[in-house]
C-alpha cells in the first residue's frame, strides 16, 4: 500500500487538475452561449442582404463562379477544399474526424487544400497530407475577417468547406458544403420585386454593387462555417471537460478512500510496533 | 423579423453589420458618403443601391440621433425602406 503522504499529494495535483477542467467547461458554456448569438445575427443579416441582391436580377452561381476564368482550363487545378479546424487541442477527436471523413473525397491530383486552424495543419503533417495554405482561424469573439481566404479561394471553380456543425450540446457532426450552392441555401428566397437600372439609382453601377453584394455573401457564408466550428470547437471542449471532470472527481473518491486505509494502517503498524516493543521491553524486565 | 408598417413622412431604417444591429426604426433621414459624396436620404427618395464609402452615417430618428462610423457598405433605398449593410 503506498503511504498516506503520497496520497495526498497525488490528491491535491487531481483536485487542481478538477478546478482547472471546471474553469475550461465554464469557458466553453459561456463560449456556446456567445457564438450561438452571433451566429443568430450574422444569418438574420445574410437574408436581408441576399433579399436585396436577388432583387436585382442576378445568377449568384454564374457570377461568381465565373469570377476565377478558370473553367475548362484542364491542366491547372479548380477545385479546392477548405478545412476549418480548432487553433488548439483540449477539444476531443472532433478535428481528426474532419480529417478522416475530407480524406474520403480528396484526390492530390485534382484537389488543394486550405486549412485554417493549427491543430488542423498539425494533424495534415502527421498524416503527410499536403496543404497549399494555412491560416489561423480568425477571432471569432469578434469581428471575422475572412477577406485573406476568400482571396485564397477566388481562383478556383468548386470551393467545398469541410467544418463542425454544432447540433447540440452532446452532439457535433462533420459537415461539408459547396460555398457556392450554400450561398443559394441560405437564402429564403422570398416574394421579391425586381429591380433594374430603369427604375433603380446604382452608384456607382449595378455591376460594382452586384460584385460587392457577392463578396459579401461569401465572405457571410464562409463566415457562418467559421462560427459553427467554433460553436462546435466550444461543445466539444465542454464535453471533454465535463468528462474530465468527472474522471478527476472519481479519481479523488478513490483517492479518500486510499488515504484514510493507509492512514489507518500506518497507525495499526505502528500499534503493532509499540505492543511488539512494551512485550519485548517486559520479557526482558522479567528475565531480570 | 417583422415587416415594417409604412409611413407617409417617415423612412424605416435597418442599418446592420453582420454581428451587430446599429440602428432599426424609423426616422426622418439618412445620411452617409458615396464615391460622388455626402448624400441625404428623405422621405419619398428614389430607389437607390450605393456602395458607401468609409464615413459617418447620422440617422435622424424620432426620438434621438443615432450615429456611427463604417469602413464600408451598400446602401439600398426601396419605397422608404432604408436597408443599411455596414461594416462587413
Amino acid at each position: 500500500m503506498r503511504r498516506a503522504s503520497l496520497i495526498e499529494k497525488d490528491s491535491q495535483e487531481i483536485t487542481t487538475v478538477q478546478d482547472l477542467t471546471g474553469v475550461f467547461e465554464s469557458l466553453a458554456s459561456i463560449q456556446v452561449a456567445k457564438v450561438k448569438n452571433k451566429a443568430t445575427l450574422s444569418q438574420e443579416f445574410f437574408q436581408l442582404l441576399w433579399q436585396r441582391y436577388s432583387s436585382i436580377r442576378i445568377d449568384p452561381r454564374t457570377r461568381i463562379t465565373n469570377r476565377s476564368g478558370l473553367a475548362g482550363d484542364k491542366d491547372k487545378i479548380t477545385r479546392v477544399f477548405v478545412l476549418i479546424s480548432g487553433e488548439a487541442g483540449l477539444s476531443g477527436d472532433i478535428d481528426q474526424r474532419l480529417i478522416e471523413i475530407m480524406q474520403k473525397d480528396y484526390d492530390r491530383a485534382t484537389t488543394d487544400i486550405i486549412v485554417l486552424g493549427t491543430h488542423g495543419a498539425n494533424q495534415l503533417k502527421e498524416r503527410g497530407i499536403p496543404f497549399i495554405r494555412f491560416f489561423q482561424v480568425p477571432e471569432s469573439d469578434r469581428y471575422i475577417d475572412v477577406t485573406p481566404v476568400i482571396e485564397a479561394v477566388l481562383p478556383y471553380d468548386k470551393i467545398v468547406v469541410y467544418y463542425e456543425e454544432y447540433v447540440s450540446l452532446g452532439v457535433q457532426v462533420i459537415k461539408s458544403i459547396d460555398l457556392i450552392s450554400s450561398i443559394q441555401n441560405m437564402s429564403q428566397d422570398a416574394n421579391v420585386d425586381i429591380i433594374t437600372d430603369t427604375n433603380t439609382i446604382f452608384e456607382p453601377s449595378l455591376d460594382d454593387i452586384a460584385d460587392q453584394m457577392e463578396i459579401t455573401m461569401m465572405t457571410l457564408a464562409l463566415s457562418q462555417a467559421i462560427l459553427e466550428s467554433s460553436l462546435a470547437q466550444a461543445a466539444s471542449r465542454f464535453n471533454a471537460m465535463a468528462v474530465a471532470k468527472k474522471r478527476a472527481i472519481l479519481l479523488l473518491g478513490g483517492f479518500f478512500l486510499e488515504f484514510h486505509r493507509s492512514k489507518r494502517s500506518e497507525s495499526d503498524r505502528r500499534l503493532r510496533e509499540v505492543m511488539i516493543s512494551l512485550k519485548k521491553k517486559r520479557r526482558s524486565g522479567g528475565n531480570r | 423579423m417583422a415587416t415594417p408598417i409604412k409611413s407617409i413622412d417617415q423612412l424605416y431604417v435597418i442599418a446592420r453589420g453582420p454581428f451587430k444591429i446599429y440602428y432599426e426604426g424609423y426616422a426622418v433621414a439618412v445620411t452617409a458618403l458615396n464615391r460622388v459624396g455626402p448624400f441625404d436620404i428623405l422621405p419619398g427618395h428614389a430607389d437607390f443601391f450605393s456602395i458607401l464609402s468609409p464615413c459617418e452615417v447620422f440617422i435622424e430618428a424620432r426620438d434621438e440621433p443615432v450615429s456611427f462610423v463604417i469602413s464600408n457598405g451598400i446602401a439600398t433605398v426601396r419605397d422608404d425602406v432604408v436597408m443599411l449593410f455596414v461594416n462587413m
